[in-house]
């Protein structure tokens, strides 16, 4: 009995080492196989039509890519900021296996609808706009954005009418900054207009403000190419924007990184899609005159090293 | 305490209760699982230190070969400023001439380098510059951080950290990153020198291109810093511009040259700090201290695996090496065991290591004497039994020999010839009988036959005052019996039986079979006895009487049956006053193989 239960002992002893030497030997290979699995596929649907507004966004995202195991397929509109469309991509994303989506909602009251009929969803993080059911947005704080936009005018406002253009009304992030910035105006009994573009004779008004980058950019080319007069405060950190707002066409921006914002938006998708993500602050932002461009820190904001790498 | 207590009485339960095979096999394999774990971490933490040495030796060496490409890169930065100087500027007088064309020309034979090339004045004025030729309106360079490095330190070449150059008017707004070098000079203008300020513009892409490509082991990477710490190059510059990733780039401007150790945001790193030359910009190389052993799981599960299979191996070997040692010991203790329980001829094996044969053949050896001594004993006990029996035999013989020569002496002294003579006869045929050649068995004929002459000499003594009847049944014939068993019952009825009788007295001896028994009734019908008398006769304790008739004859008769032949046998007495004595002799039924084998085994 005694030397039965020796025996089986041993036998046990002995298996266990024997399975654990092997098992040790194996998981490298289970290691590895389970990391190549991890490669996440992520789309990123913007509301614009082409991506040269985003270059500097998409350098952010990609890096962030690059560190965290997935690729990036960037996907526009054909017409700007087409909820529809948008909706209509954003569904075949879905369908198409789409491991996380990163989007700038053209409408972002419909498209959650849209998204809880879906049964195959994933992890969707937001950039400008929030909405319902996202895993985060990377924007700045946008009511903050139009109430320092609007300060920024009221240092230089010595009269008439402001005119605030929404070019994106389906944009709740837009909306809001719209909204604050109107407020603190009208707080200042600085009347205000809203509209949805330039009228086509150009703006009766002396002041003109725009929410964001493209519609900004948009307007300063018009307001160079036809000669308008009125003083124009926007949102953006383009190139474009920057030059704009060195030559003058632009009095003010509000400015923040969008390498940040493409980093920070691919980083929390994928770490959702991995059940690790966490709340988003905020982007901080800066409002920038001309004379504030080259300053050390802000050339780090607005002139992100573009890497010969091609990273 | 107690806690610790508990466990080693536990284990000190165990290991009572544990064989000798699991003992030595356990001890062994802790033991070399230890010193194998031992070896194994001694190892790890000797490849871990080589490793480190190898991290460091090989930042080291990837840091002077980038030092060597940036330094000669730099160099030849410096080359083209002092080519712009000493051939250009301080060959042309500006009242005279211009320095664009000859800037023009190493501008485009350096173009993939350069972002742009310019002199000022001592005001920050503009003198001349390639490829764009006016500076914006709002700049003034003389407020730049590389005109004032320059115009306070006349005497060498000045790098400034990457910005973005902002003098230059372009219509395409391009915002190059550049590092400029600055240089203060000196103009000639109209045969007069004045101070100026050579600009040489680098594209910060040959900077990154010198410092990008460069890989350290272990996920390693390398950046650069000026020497107060500010960024130069980072792989992942953008991030840490926009606020999301830290760099330990002041501290690292106080490291020196060489490889140090040091945790920065809860991590472990090795950093190697190499000074380039003329700026006293740094390379620092970053390598994860922890590289070695996390970045590399794969290398450290086959060490791991390669040290459980060496401890499966030396567990094997111990069971294998153990059983080879315990299990003649424990053959040993299988044999005592059988000893214990009382088997005979067990063989006791002799294997093993020196020590387990020798106590084998010890074990053997007292087993050995064990049994010589238990057979002496046994001898002694059956010689101290046939004593006692010679003894037994002995108490019958004189006390017989007394009556009947007294006997004799009364017949011849009345003058009973005849009868004298017939009973000395039958006691020499009684003696003959009785002494059988000192056998203690002897056929059942020769005990008849005996206590026929007995029964002679007792009616010659007692004048034929009873009668003797003897008789066997036929199946008795050849069956062997215990010697001088009748006689003394014989003896016994005649003194209790007929020694008050008239003439009627009658002894009858019948010997049958009954079973396997062989049974021998001596009957009087004498005056009997009461049978609590009757039975207390052969109580071994009833005090002797001595006398004729005192029952010790009987005693005895019934002492040697049980002696020899076991409780079973022996006499019975029945007897009921004026009935007369039935006494049963019970004795196995010999025959004569049995009988002889039984004295050669010498029982009796």
């Amino acid at each position: 009995m005694r030397e039965r239960k020796s025996k089986v002992i041993e036998i046990v002893l002995l298996g266990v080492l024997g399975a654990l030497a092997l098992l040790c030997l194996a998981a490298p290979q289970l290691f590895r196989d389970r990391k190549q699995l991890q490669l996440l596929s992520i789309s990123v649907l913007l509301r614009d039509t082409d991506t040269s507004g985003w270059t500097v966004a998409r350098q952010g995202m990609e890096q962030a890519a690059d560190e965290l195991d997935a690729e990036l397929r960037f996907l526009t509109l054909t017409t700007y900021s087409d909820g529809a469309e948008q909706e209509e991509l954003l569904l075949r994303e879905l369908d198409g296996g789409a491991d996380g989506l990163v989007l700038v909602p053209a409408d972002p009251i419909a498209l959650p609808a849209a998204l809880l009929q879906r049964t195959n969803t994933c992890p969707v993080v937001t950039l400008e706009s929030a909405m319902d059911g996202s895993a985060g947005t990377v924007s700045p704080d946008n009511v903050q954005l139009g109430r320092q936009l609007a300060q920024a005018l009221l240092e230089d406002w010595d009269g008439g009418t402001v005119l605030l253009v929404n070019s994106a009304p389906g944009c709740t992030g837009v909306t809001e900054r719209i909204q604050a910035a109107q407020q603190t105006l009208e707080g200042e009994n600085v009347p205000t207009k809203r509209v949805r573009d330039l009228p086509q004779s150009g703006p009766e008004e002396r002041w003109v403000m725009t929410f964001d980058a493209s519609s900004t950019q948009h307007t300063a080319e018009r307001k160079v190419t036809e000669e308008f007069s009125f003083a124009l405060y926007g949102v953006g950190s383009s190139t474009a924007i920057t030059a704009q707002l060195e030559q003058g066409t632009i009095s003010a921006v509000a400015a923040w990184s969008d390498y940040a914002a493409g980093y920070l938006a691919v980083r929390q998708t994928v770490e959702q899609v991995r059940g690790t993500g966490e709340e988003l602050a905020p982007l901080p932002f800066s409002i920038l005159r001309k004379e504030d461009i080259y300053a050390p820190e802000n050339q780090k904001l607005l002139f992100p090293i573009m890497s010969s790498s091609g990273r | 305490m107690s806690f610790f207590r508990r466990i080693a009485a536990q284990w000190a339960e165990r290991y009572r209760k544990m064989s000798i095979q699991m003992v030595l096999s356990l001890s062994f394999t802790a033991v070399a699982a230890v010193g194998i774990l031992l070896m194994g971490i001694s190892l790890i933490w000797r490849f871990s230190s080589a490793s480190e040495q190898m991290v460091a030796e090989n930042s080291q060496r990837v840091l002077a070969q980038a030092n060597l490409n940036l330094d000669s890169y730099l160099r030849r930065m410096m080359r083209i400023a002092d080519t712009v100087y000493y051939r250009v500027i301080k060959n042309t007088d500006l009242a005279e001439g211009s320095y664009t064309d000859a800037l023009g020309l190493l501008y485009e034979e350096n173009r993939d380098d350069l972002v742009s090339l310019a002199v000022f004045d001592g005001q920050g004025g503009l003198v001349s510059s390639v490829p764009l030729s006016f500076v914006k309106r709002e700049a003034d360079p003389s407020h730049s951080d590389w005109f004032q490095a320059a115009s306070r330190n006349m005497e060498n070449l000045h790098f400034s950290t990457p910005h973005v150059q902002n003098i230059f008017g372009d219509p395409d707004y391009p915002y190059r990153w550049v590092v400029s070098l600055s240089h203060y000079v000196q103009l000639t203008r109209d045969g007069v020198t004045e101070g100026g300020v050579l600009l040489v513009d680098m594209s910060f892409s040959g900077i990154e291109q010198v410092c990008r490509d460069v890989s350290l082991a272990n996920g390693g990477y390398l950046y650069l810093i000026d020497k107060d710490g500010e960024l130069i190059y980072h792989p992942r510059q953008q991030l840490i511009y926009a606020g999301l990733l830290e760099e330990n780039n002041l501290t690292a401007a106080g490291y020196r040259d060489g490889s140090h150790l040091e945790t920065f945001q809860g991590q472990s790193r090795q950093v190697t700090v190499k000074t380039v030359g003329y700026t006293g910009w740094k390379l620092v190389g970053v390598a994860p201290a922890a590289s070695w052993l996390t970045s590399s799981p794969s290398l450290f599960l086959f060490g791991l695996a390669l040290l459980l299979f060496a401890i499966f191996l030396m567990a094997f070997l111990n069971f294998l090496i153990s059983a080879r040692i315990a299990d003649p010991i424990r053959r040993l203790e299988q044999s005592i065991k059988e000893l214990e329980s009382g088997r005979e001829n067990v063989v006791i094996e002799e294997g093993g290591c020196y020590e387990v044969q020798h106590l084998s053949r010890s074990v053997r050896s007292m087993v050995s004497t064990m049994r010589h001594l238990m057979d002496d004993i046994i001898q002694q006990e059956g010689q101290k039994r046939r004593s006692e029996l010679e003894v037994l035999q002995s108490q019958i013989n004189p006390h017989f020999l007394y009556n009947t020569l007294d006997s004799v002496i009364w017949m011849v002294e009345s003058g009973q010839q005849a009868e004298a003579i017939q009973m000395v006869t039958s006691l020499a045929r009684l003696f003959r009988i009785s002494l059988s050649k000192g056998k203690s068995i002897i056929p059942l004929s020769d005990e008849l036959e005996h206590a026929r002459h007995y029964m002679n000499i007792q009616q010659i003594r007692y004048q034929n005052k009873f009668t003797t009847q003897i008789e066997a049944q036929p199946e008795t014939q050849g069956l062997y019996t215990l010697k001088l068993i009748v006689q003394p019952i014989l003896e016994n009825a005649i003194y209790h039986g007929m020694a008050s009788a008239e003439d009627d007295g009658h002894i009858r001896v019948a010997a049958y079979l009954e079973g396997k028994d062989l049974v021998i009734d001596v009957e009087d019908n004498g005056l009997g006895m009461r049978p609590e008398v009757a039975s207390s006769l052969l109580d071994p304790n009833r005090p002797q009487e001595r006398g004729s008739g005192s029952g010790i004859g009987v005693r005895n008769v019934h002492q040697r049956i049980r002696l020899t032949f076991g409780q079973s046998y022996g006499l019975t007495i029945l007897s009921e006053p004026d009935e007369g004595t039935l006494v049963r002799i019970r004795l196995p039924a010999f025959t004569r193989e049995e009988a002889l084998g039984r004295q050669q085994g010498e029982v009796l």
